[in-house]
């Protein structure tokens, strides 16, 4: 699993999460999610390139997303594959972080 | 699928009650499917809740010690379905009754775990659950 950040206009930081969120998956990105969580105020995460997400994986995303609420941020998810948006509107994800297709429309929601 | 007599099992691969063991099963159930031609979707399905299912007994049966056994069976029946069947000896755990959560009513509320056993509902064609004189026995269904 690799994660690498951008900063983009905006003061949006962009996680670009590349891989399998599964339980290795999540246990090589936790920590960083979490650092980036404590100190950006808009996130996209950018799941593109995610294959596979489990619950693990899915706890990678919730905790970082619920500290970026707590301070006021948000949070949105751009561009997971068919399966991915299954796992993660079946755990009602969809209700804390909204998903978008275009990345102008993730951009255009966080601000 | 899981009426009737379980089929013969066609692969085997037992695993000790290690979290790291999990990086055992993808390849041997992308081997399988490989050999049985199955779809991207089916594999992504077998994946997520044998990987539920797995972790639960680990982190949850066995309470993390690492030296009980578990063993996964493969099995493909006769109508084209793919079966998996998982045993441990922990202790009871009845999956197909464990009652999930209502959904959350505000975003804050979602808890960042317990998503295991309702992705395996979801993701599971069918799931059967059956006692052991020492452990359990959790089989999967997938068409």
């Amino acid at each position: 699993m690799q994660i690498a950040i951008e900063d983009v206009d905006g003061g949006v930081t962009r996680v670009i999460l590349d891989g399998r969120l599964d339980i290795e998956g999540a246990a090589a990105v936790d920590l960083k999610m979490n650092v980036i969580a404590g100190s950006s105020q808009l996130l996209l995460l950018d799941m593109q390139k995610v294959t596979f997400l489990g619950s693990m994986g899915l706890r990678s995303i919730v905790v970082p997303a619920q500290t970026v609420r707590r301070h006021g941020g948000k949070v949105v998810v751009f561009g997971p594959v068919p399966l991915v948006e299954e796992v993660l509107k079946a755990a009602n994800i969809d209700t804390l972080i909204p998903i978008h297709h275009e990345l102008s429309s993730a951009l255009a929601a966080l601000q | 699928m899981l009426d009737g007599l379980t089929p013969k099992a066609e692969a085997r691969l037992s695993l000790k009650s290690r979290l790291a063991e999990l990086t055992l099963v993808r390849p041997w159930v992308e081997r399988l499917a490989a050999e049985h031609g199955t779809s991207e979707e089916k594999v992504f399905a077998i994946n997520i809740c044998l990987e539920e299912a797995l972790s639960n007994v680990i982190r949850h049966g066995y309470k993390g010690e690492p030296d009980h056994s578990l063993t996964v069976d493969f099995s493909a029946s006769a109508d084209g379905g793919l079966v998996f069947t998982i045993e441990d000896s922990a202790p009871l755990f009845n999956a197909c009754a464990f009652r999930e959560r209502p959904a959350p009513a505000s975003p804050d509320e979602i808890k960042p775990g317990g998503q295991g056993i309702p992705l395996m509902r979801k993701f599971a064609g069918s799931l059967r659950w059956e006692p052991l004189p020492h452990g359990n026995r959790l089989t999967f269904g997938f068409r």
